[in-house]
C-alpha cells in the first residue's frame, strides 16, 4: 500500500514534465541483457508490450475470422441434427452419407466420444440441450439416463420388429444392434487346439498369468459378462459368493486390467497377453485390418447386450430426430450397419438372405446365455462396487482364504 | 490496464470469481441440493471407508514424491541451459521442455512400445541382459512417479531458467569477492532469489499431479488414488459419492495453495535491479564438448517417446508386433493425414483455439498477478482464484463449465455458451490461469519495483512504463507461463471430450476416432504434427526470451 501511495504521488509531481524519448528508451534498453540479439537492429520504439499486444491483436482477428469462417461452412440452410455417438467413424461415416441422401433438408453432425461422455453431456446440459439423439451404448447407461429424465419418449415404427427385451418401458429408448462378448485370443500365440471354448477355458493353466482384461467398471461388455457370472451363481444357490470366487480366479489369471480397447488391442497384438474377453463388432474390424485375433462363442452361452439409440429429451430438432431414430431401426439402416460395419442387427425380422454372410454365420453360431438378465441389471452397480473393493488385485489372497466366501 | 485504484481491484476479483468460482459454486450447491439429495450420506459414507482413505494418502505422497523428483531433474536442467555454454544449448534447451508436450492418448501408446512391457527399450534390455522375463513392468506407484516426473519437471525446468534469465551475476560475484564459497554462494544468494520462481513451479507441479487422471489410471492398476477413485465411483453410478470425492479432492489442493501462498510470505522476497547480464560459464574445449554431448545424449532420452511416435507413425497399421524393429514403414498413414481438408480441419481448431486461450490467460493472468503481488484483501482473494482452475480435476471442472453456462440467466451471471465455439476455447484459456498467472507473479517477485517507480518519476505514462520496463523484465517468466499455457491447450483432451461442439472438434478428439479404429498410426501422425507446431512455438518464443 505504501508503494502505492507513493507511486502516485510522484507520478502526480512528475506529471507534464517533458522527458526526451530516447532517455526513456536508454532506460529501458539497461534493463534488456547485452546479448548477442540485443545488437540486432530491431524495430525501433517498439517494446516489448508493443509486440504482445500486437499478438494478441492478430490472434483475436484470427479468433473473428475462424469463428467467421465456420459459422459459413455451417449456415447451409439445412436442419442441423447433432448426433451424440460412441460409434466410430467407420459406422457413423455411411450413416451421415446414407441419411442425408435420404433426408437432404438435413446436415447431420455426430459428436463421437465414449458412452460415459455422452451420459455425462446429456446430464450437463439438461437445461438446454445441444444434443438431439443419443446413438450408441450398453442399454443400462440408457436405463441410468432415463431414470433421470434425461430421454425424449418416442415409438418408432420399427419397435414392434426388436425383441421385447431390447425396447425399454415408456418407448424411452430401443436396442438397434447387438453386442456380442466372445472370447479372444492371439492366433500367432494360441494354437487353434489351445483356444479357449468356454468362459471356464480362461481359468486354464495354459492362460495362468496370460489373460488381459479390459477395467471392467469402465466397460459395459466386461460388466455383462461379470453381471452373468454373478447372477448364475445367484440363481444356483441364492448367493453371489461362488460368482465372487470364479472372478477371483480369473483375477489370479489376469495380468492387467486394460484402461481402454486401443491399449487393449496393442497389448494382445503385440503379446504382452494370449486371450481376453472383448465383443464381436471391434474384433471382426480388428481382423479386417489384419491384426491375429482369433474369436469363439463361449459354449455356456454368450450374454446379449442391447447396443441401444434414444432421442434426448428436450432434443431442439425433434422431427430430425425421428428421422433418423426410423432410420437407424430400418430394413435399409440395419442392413448397411451388417453388411460395411460389422454390426449385427437388434431386428429379427430381416429376411435371412439379405444379412451378409458373416451375419448369418454368427447368428447360427451363438447361443444367448441364460440368466437373470434383470437381476444382472438391477445389481450391477453394486455387485460391480463389491467386486471392486474385494476381488480386484486380491485373487491370490481370496484363493489362499479359502474361497467360498472365506475370509 | 493496471487497475489502481482499490475498485478496479476487487472488480478484477468479481471477474475472476465470476469466470473460476462461479461454475464451481453452481456445481457444488447443484450437488448438495441434488435430486438424489443424499449428499450428506456420502460424506459419512467416505469418511467410514478405509479405501477411500487410502487413496486420499496416496494422492498426497505421489504427488509430494512428484514434486520432489520433478524438482530433483528439473533444477539441475535449468542450471545447466541458462548457465554453461555448450554447442547446440540454445535448440537443445527448447527440445527438453517437450516433454510436457507428449501429445494426448496416443503418447501412452508411445510409452507402450517403448518402455511397456513389449516395448523397444524393454526388449533391448531384456536382451542385452539375456532374460526370459522383461526387466521391468510399468506399472504400480513407481511408474506413476516416472510418467508425472518425466512430463512434470518441466515446470522447474522453465521456472528456473526465467528466473536465472534474470539473475543478476554482480549479486555473485560480489558474494565471491567477499569470500563465500560456492555453496554458500548458491545457498545465501542464488537460491532467495529463485525461491518465488521454485514455489510457483512447486504449486504448479503439486496441483497438477493431485489432478493428474492419466497416469494413475494407464499405470496405476490396482494403485488408487483420488482421481481414478471418482472415476471408479462415477461409472458405478454413485454420483453423490464422486462428488463428495470432488469436493474433498478440490479441499486439498486449496488447503495446499494456501500453504504454499503462507510459506511464501514468510520468506522475504528477493528483489533485484534489472540489470542482468547473462553470464554464462565458458568452460575450456573439452569441457564444452563433454557437456553438448550429455546435452544431447539427455534431450535424445527425454525425446524418445516422441521419436517413438514418429516411429509409429510410419509404420503400417498391425504390422509391427513382436518384432525388436518395425518390420515394413510406409507413407501410407501420413497421405491420409494429408490427403483431405477435413483431416486438417482439427488442426486448424485446435491451433486458434490454443492461440486465443494462451493470449487470454497471458494478459488475465499477468493483470491479476500485477495485483495480487500488492497484497491486500484483495490481491490474495486474486491469488486464491487464480490457483483454482487446478484445483479441481479437469473432468469436474468441464462438466462446472458444461452446466454453468447452459443455461440464459443473466441476472445469475449466466450465459449460454454450451453449443457455441466459445465454451471450448473459454475452458482452455480458464484451466491456463495458473500457469500464466502464476508465471507472472514469479517474474513479479523478482522486479525491482524502484524500476517502475524510476520510469513513472521521469514522467512516463502508466502505459509506457508497463511496455518499456515492466513487460521487458518480466518477459522470460510471461513466456514460461505462455509456453505451458499454449502446449496445455493444444493438447488438451479431457476438457475437450467434456465441452466440444461440431466446429470447435480438436485434434485430440481426432486422436480418440482414430485410436478407435485402431489406426494407430494415423493417431500417431496426428500426435506428430501435435509435437512438430508446439515446439515450432517454442523455439519461436525461445528465440525472442534467449538473453
Amino acid at each position: 500500500m505504501e508503494r502505492e501511495a507513493h507511486g502516485r504521488v510522484v507520478g502526480d509531481e512528475a506529471r507534464g514534465t517533458q522527458v526526451v524519448e530516447g532517455e526513456v528508451m536508454e532506460g529501458a534498453r539497461a534493463t534488456t541483457p547485452r546479448g548477442a540479439w540485443a545488437r540486432v537492429p530491431r524495430m525501433r520504439g517498439r517494446g516489448f508490450g508493443t509486440r504482445v499486444m500486437a499478438g494478441v491483436a492478430v490472434a483475436v482477428a484470427a479468433i473473428g475470422a475462424a469463428a467467421l469462417g465456420l459459422a459459413g461452412c455451417g449456415g447451409d440452410g439445412r436442419v442441423a441434427l447433432t448426433v451424440y455417438t460412441p460409434h466410430g467413424r467407420d459406422l457413423m461415416r455411411l450413416m451421415e452419407a446414407e441419411f442425408e441422401r435420404r433426408q437432404p433438408e438435413v446436415d447431420l453432425r455426430y459428436l463421437d466420444m465414449g458412452s460415459q461422455e455422452v451420459y455425462d453431456r446429456v446430464r450437463s446440459e439438461r437445461a438446454n440441450p445441444q444434443a438431439d439423439v443419443w446413438f450408441g451404448g450398453p442399454d443400462s447407461i440408457f436405463a441410468r439416463a432415463a431414470a433421470e429424465g434425461l430421454l425424449a419418449s418416442h415409438r418408432p415404427t420399427w419397435a414392434e420388429a426388436v425383441p421385447e427385451a431390447s425396447r425399454a418401458p415408456g418407448d424411452l429408448y430401443f436396442g438397434t444392434y447387438r453386442t456380442l462378448p466372445v472370447l479372444v485370443y492371439n492366433e500367432r500365440a494360441v494354437a487353434l487346439e489351445e483356444a479357449p471354448h468356454d468362459w471356464d477355458d480362461l481359468l486354464a493353466p495354459r492362460f495362468a498369468g496370460r489373460v488381459l482384461i479390459r477395467d471392467p467398471l469402465a466397460s459395459g461388455v466386461m460388466r455383462t459378462v461379470f453381471g452373468m457370472v454373478l447372477a448364475r451363481a445367484a440363481a444356483d444357490g441364492g448367493s453371489i459368493e461362488p460368482g465372487l470366487d470364479w472372478l477371483a480366479r480369473l483375477d489370479l489369471q489376469t495380468k492387467e486390467y486394460v484402461a481402454n480397447p486401443a491399449l487393449l488391442f496393442e497389448k494382445l497384438m503385440r503379446g504382452e497377453g494370449d486371450a481376453t474377453i472383448w465383443e464381436l463388432t471391434d474384433i471382426l474390424l480388428q481382423r479386417q485390418q489384419g491384426a491375429p485375433f482369433g474369436y469363439r462363442f463361449a459354449t455356456s452361452g454368450t450374454p446379449v447386450i442391447d447396443d441401444s439409440v434414444a432421442l434426448v429429451a428436450g432434443a431442439p430438432h425433434r422431427d430430425a430426430a425421428i428421422a433418423f431414430l426410423e432410420f437407424v431401426g430400418s430394413e435399409a439402416g440395419q442392413l448397411l450397419a451388417a453388411e460395411r460395419a460389422f454390426r449385427i442387427p437388434a431386428r429379427t425380422d430381416l429376411p435371412a438372405d439379405r444379412l451378409p454372410e458373416w451375419a448369418r454365420e454368427v447368428l447360427a453360431e451363438m447361443r444367448p446365455a441364460d440368466y437373470d438378465e434383470a437381476l444382472a441389471a438391477g445389481r450391477s452397480a453394486e455387485w460391480m462396487a463389491l467386486w471392486d473393493r474385494t476381488v480386484r488385485g486380491r485373487g491370490a489372497a481370496r484363493a489362499a482364504s479359502g474361497g467360498q466366501g472365506g475370509r | 490496464m493496471i487497475p489502481r485504484r482499490g475498485w478496479g481491484r476487487w472488480a478484477l476479483v468479481a471477474l475472476l470469481a465470476w469466470l473460476i468460482g462461479w461454475p464451481l459454486l453452481v456445481t457444488l450447491a447443484a450437488a448438495l441440493t441434488g435430486e438424489t439429495g443424499g449428499t450428506g450420506a456420502a460424506f459419512v459414507e467416505f469418511a467410514q471407508r478405509p479405501d477411500e482413505w487410502l487413496a486420499l494418502g496416496r494422492s498426497l505422497w505421489i504427488s509430494a514424491a512428484t514434486v520432489l523428483l520433478s524438482a530433483l531433474v528439473g533444477v539441475p536442467l535449468g542450471f545447466l541451459f541458462a548457465r554453461a555454454e555448450f554447442p547446440g544449448r540454445r535448440v537443445l534447451g527448447q527440445l527438453v521442455a517437450l516433454p510436457v508436450a507428449l501429445p494426448p492418448l496416443v503418447g501412452v501408446i508411445a510409452f507402450l512400445y517403448l518402455y511397456g512391457e513389449s516395448g523397444f527399450a524393454t526388449r533391448v534390455v531384456g536382451r542385452l541382459l539375456g532374460a526370459a522375463e522383461p526387466p521391468w513392468r510399468l506399472a504400480g506407484a513407481g511408474a506413476i512417479l516416472l510418467v508425472h516426473a518425466y512430463s512434470m519437471y518441466v515446470y522447474f525446468y522453465l521456472f528456473t531458467r526465467a528466473a536465472l534469465a534474470r539473475f543478476d551475476g554482480a549479486l555473485t560475484e560480489a558474494a565471491a569477492s567477499l569470500g563465500a564459497g560456492a555453496w554458500r554462494r548458491f545457498h545465501a544468494v542464488t537460491l532467495p532469489v529463485l525461491r518465488p520462481a521454485l514455489g510457483a513451479a512447486a504449486v504448479l507441479t503439486f496441483l497438477t499431479a493431485l489432478g493428474s487422471f492419466s497416469a494413475p489410471y494407464l499405470f496405476g492398476g490396482s494403485f488408487r488414488v483420488m482421481t481414478t477413485q471418482i472415476l471408479a465411483s462415477k461409472q458405478n453410478g454413485d454420483v453423490d459419492l464422486a462428488e463428495v470425492e470432488t469436493v474433498v479432492l478440490a479441499a486439498i489442493a486449496i488447503a495446499g495453495l494456501l500453504l504454499a501462498r503462507r510459506l511464501e510470505r514468510d520468506s522475504a522476497p528477493a528483489r533485484q535491479r534489472g540489470v542482468a547480464p547473462a553470464r554464462r560459464a565458458r568452460p575450456g574445449r573439452a569441457a564444452r564438448w563433454a557437456l553438448a554431448a550429455a546435452g544431447w545424449g539427455l534431450a535424445l532420452l527425454l525425446l524418445l517417446p516422441h521419436l517413438t511416435l514418429l516411429v509409429m507413425s510410419l509404420v503400417p497399421r498391425a504390422s509391427w508386433t513382436t518384432e525388436l524393429l518395425p518390420p515394413a514403414l510406409s507413407l501410407a498413414n501420413w497421405r491420409l493425414l494429408g490427403g483431405s481438408l477435413e483431416a486438417l480441419r482439427p488442426l486448424a481448431s485446435s491451433l486458434w483455439m490454443a492461440a486465443v486461450a494462451t493470449a487470454g490467460a497471458l494478459v488475465l493472468g499477468f493483470t491479476a498477478a500485477r495485483s495480487a503481488a500488492r497484497g491486500g484483501a484483495a490481491g490474495r482473494a486474486t491469488e486464491l482464484l487464480l490457483g483454482l482452475p487446478w484445483a479441481v480435476p479437469a473432468t469436474a471442472f468441464a462438466v462446472a463449465l458444461a452446466t454453468t453456462w447452459s443455461v440464459h440467466r443473466p441476472l445469475e451471471g449466466r450465459f449460454l455458451l454450451v453449443g457455441t465455439a466459445a465454451l471450448l476455447p473459454l475452458a482452455y484459456l480458464i484451466r491456463a490461469l495458473p500457469a500464466t498467472g502464476r508465471a507472472a507473479l514469479a517474474g513479479l517477485a523478482q522486479l525491482d519495483p524502484g524500476l517502475e517507480e524510476a520510469a513513472r518519476s521521469l514522467g512516463a505514462g502508466k502505459l509506457r512504463t508497463l511496455r518499456r520496463v515492466t513487460l521487458p523484465v518480466l518477459r522470460p517468466a510471461l513466456a514460461a507461463g505462455a509456453m505451458l499455457a499454449f502446449l496445455a491447450a493444444f493438447g488438451d483432451f479431457v476438457l475437450s471430450i467434456v465441452l466440444y461442439t461440431y466446429s470447435t472438434r480438436p485434434v485430440s478428439i481426432e486422436i480418440l476416432s482414430n485410436l478407435r479404429l485402431q489406426e494407430t498410426g494415423v493417431a500417431a501422425a496426428y500426435g506428430v504434427v501435435l509435437t512438430g507446431l508446439s515446439a515450432a512455438a517454442f523455439l519461436l518464443l525461445g528465440r525472442e526470451r534467449e538473453g
